[in-house]
């Protein structure tokens, strides 16, 4: 009985496999999300003239070990990514209220 | 018996009255889609009339050259030596040069290739919008060419041909089927929609801002944009087409610009040159 705790309280108090991976390495990277936004900006007609740019950008600073340069084009590309996203919402949905009167 | 002649009598009474009373034609008030669309020429035109009240329907054919006379002045200088009219001369070549199989595009096109005024239309068979330089490059495929690439070159020059012998062809651009106006209004949100890193739309700058200066530029008038296409830039140094300068424009706003006869170009094409109805073709033409 005695080993069967132990045994239970051990299982309890350690950390699980999945925390203790690196939690970046679980979900997208910055530059995945920046070209999944992308993408999704482009199906729809309204993608950016400079994501692909600061996206390629972004992947040739990780290549050469220059992480933080890579995360700050990255992060912009994201925000480019999603800006474009919202404007193609936004367009779709007032288009006839930006005709001039 | 007696009802349906009368539901008949009735019928030709009410298209011969709104013929008349309208002042327009009987097809128009019979076609719902060429209604509407007729609505939003006038609308469009009317705009630029109340802005522009010194400037005559067809000087809108000559763009910003309508609104300012130090710009026009120098513009017609240029134009007593014009700079696309050595692209003429080699698209009127490259329009009679024989391709592989014997054939060349003077076999596609009637009146010896003064078609200018029939583009763009709505091809009902594919369902899709065509304009001069897709029909064009159709000719070269169905005789087993290549289609010509890009925004200029070969293909800007034998359209600068053909629009330069079609000169003073009128526009009258129809819009007669549900799903022609599926792509009309598919033009028609792209030229009121902002896009782009400086979220910015054709109308913006080409109706709100027409005949003002935009850092050193004036800018046009959208009436009147399609019919002096293709164009020798000064800023190019050559001639090119229609859809390089809306994938300039969509460049300098910061949006990504679509290929040349994307569809997404063809339905702009579409709906400007409706819009432009009334005016003459007088292209090609050449701008700063």
């Amino acid at each position: 009985m005695k080993k069967v705790l132990l045994l239970l309280s051990m299982a309890v108090s350690m950390p699980s496999a999945a925390l203790l991976a690196d939690p970046a390495a679980a979900s997208p990277s910055l530059i995945e999300q920046a070209e999944a936004a992308r993408k999704e900006a482009d199906a729809l007609g309204f993608e950016w003239r400079d994501t692909a740019k600061l996206i390629k950008h972004a992947k040739e600073a990780l290549d050469k070990g220059q992480k933080e340069e890579s995360d700050k084009l990255a992060s912009l590309a994201l925000l480019q990514g999603k800006a474009a996203l919202a404007q193609a919402k936004s367009t779709e949905k007032n288009w006839k209220m930006m005709i001039p009167k | 018996m007696k009802k349906t002649l009368q539901k008949r009598l009735f019928t030709g009474a009410l298209v011969l009255m709104t013929a008349v009373m309208g002042g327009q034609p009987a097809h128009a008030a019979v076609n719902k889609y060429q209604a509407m669309v007729a609505a939003d020429v006038k609308k469009f035109q009317a705009y630029f009339h109340k802005e522009f009240p010194d400037v005559k329907l067809d000087e809108f054919a000559n763009g910003v050259y309508a609104l300012d006379e130090d710009a026009r002045k120098q513009w017609k200088e240029m134009e007593e030596f014009p700079p696309y009219e050595l692209d003429v001369e080699a698209g009127k070549a490259i329009f009679n040069k024989p391709f592989a199989n014997g054939k060349s595009l003077a076999s596609c096109f009637p009146s010896g290739g003064a078609v200018r005024g029939k583009y763009p239309y709505f091809d009902e068979k594919r369902k899709q919008v065509v304009t001069l330089e897709m029909a064009i490059n159709d000719c070269r495929v169905a005789n087993g060419e290549k289609p010509y690439p890009g925004f200029k070159g070969d293909l800007a020059k034998v359209s600068a041909y053909m629009a330069y012998i079609s000169r003073g062809q009128k526009i009258d651009v129809k819009v007669n089927s549900a799903a022609a106006y599926k792509a009309y209004l598919k033009g028609k949100a792209f030229f009121y929609g902002k896009r782009g890193q400086l979220n910015m739309s054709c109308s913006g700058c080409h109706m709100e801002y027409a005949g003002r200066q935009l850092r050193s530029e004036l800018m046009s008038p959208a009436l009147g944009h399609t019919t002096h296409f293709p164009v020798f830039r000064s800023k190019w140094g050559e001639i090119g087409t229609l859809h390089k300068r809306y994938a300039g424009c969509n460049d300098n706003i910061g949006a990504k610009p679509f290929a040349e006869q994307s569809e997404e170009y063809r339905d702009l094409e579409y709906f400007q040159t409706i819009m432009s109805n009334g005016l003459k073709f007088n292209g090609p033409a050449s701008r700063k």
